[in-house]
């Protein structure tokens, strides 16, 4: 049941709700307020890069038995492949169309 | 027409792409309300409602993956308001007590009379309902206060007040009926 408080209460708030607090710079200063993003270090890239050729060379010297193997049957599995003018046309279609679609969307989002 | 960007996009993008831009347009939309809350909250305090929207914000910003969109966004920044505004009167109070702690139980005991007295004198006068109402509102207790706010002010639910400030239902309901009946008691000769 609603007394003479909860309608004084709920007319202050309709009254004030109407009342929009302008921006006047209140977002920017949130946004320089904000803590900056975190840049990954430059030689960070490099040194990921040379891990992962340090553990290839590592495995191929641990098992060349291993790498030699796997060389192999890829090899043997890509020769045994049946390959036409048209199948090679195709995939080149197929690469250029996606790059291209990757391309469009990379561009529609920086222009965002 | 294009359909307008939901606040769900937009907070996707700032998450998944670390976009500024999508956030700051999420403060651009939610900053009138935050800030007519904490308005509330402080008592009509603009300077310090606007650095604790401020801060609000900027907690939205650092935790934002851990909204989990049980609750809206606006409903999620309540509740970071709420508890910004709430260590920040816990802080002022510790402050305060630790330089004059009997001056201030005196001055709690003499509180709600006082208002009453003055919003007969006020009422005569014909001063706005709203300024005695903010006055009476600084006089209840925070919890009291600002489960008032959400529930009136902030149209949320029992329930949705009860996840922004981080308590049981009945608590809530508890904490708005104890205050309107000493909102009652403060500003009796309106309800004449």
């Amino acid at each position: 049941m609603s007394d003479w408080m909860d309608d004084l209460l709920r007319a202050d708030a309709n009254a004030s709700r109407d009342d929009y607090i302008a921006d006047d710079g209140f977002t920017a200063r949130v946004m320089s307020a904000l803590p900056a993003a975190a840049a990954l270090p430059k030689w960070r890239k490099p040194v990921v890069a040379a891990l992962w050729g340090v553990a290839a060379v590592g495995v191929a010297v641990a098992a060349p038995g291993a790498v030699l193997d796997v060389a192999r049957e890829a090899y043997r599995l890509l020769a045994t492949v049946p390959v036409s003018i048209a199948g090679i046309a195709g995939a080149m279609a197929a690469i250029v169309t996606a790059t291209g679609a990757a391309a469009a969307a990379y561009t529609l989002r920086a222009t965002d | 027409m294009a359909e307008p960007v939901t606040d769900a996009t937009l907070i996707a993008r700032a998450l998944v792409a670390d976009d500024r831009h999508a956030f700051a347009e999420l403060v651009k939309r939610h900053q009138s309300a935050v800030r007519a809350t904490l308005r509330r909250l402080t008592a009509g305090n603009h300077a310090l409602a606007d650095d604790l929207a401020q801060e609000t914000f900027v907690l939205a910003w650092r935790n934002l993956k851990s909204f989990r969109q049980e609750a809206k966004f606006s409903t999620w920044l309540y509740r970071i308001a709420t508890n910004c505004w709430l260590a920040d009167a816990r802080k002022r109070k510790e402050e305060l007590l630790g330089d004059r702690a009997d001056a201030i139980a005196a001055e709690d005991d003499d509180t709600m009379p006082h208002i009453a007295d003055e919003v007969h004198a006020d009422h005569a006068k014909g001063a706005t309902l709203r300024m005695d109402l903010e006055r009476a509102m600084a006089a209840l207790s925070e919890g009291e206060r600002a489960a008032i706010v959400q529930c009136y002010h902030n149209d949320l639910t029992h329930e949705e007040a009860a996840y922004v400030l981080g308590c049981p239902v009945g608590t809530v309901k508890t904490h708005v009926l104890r205050g309107k009946q000493k909102l009652k008691a403060a500003l009796e000769a309106y309800g004449r």
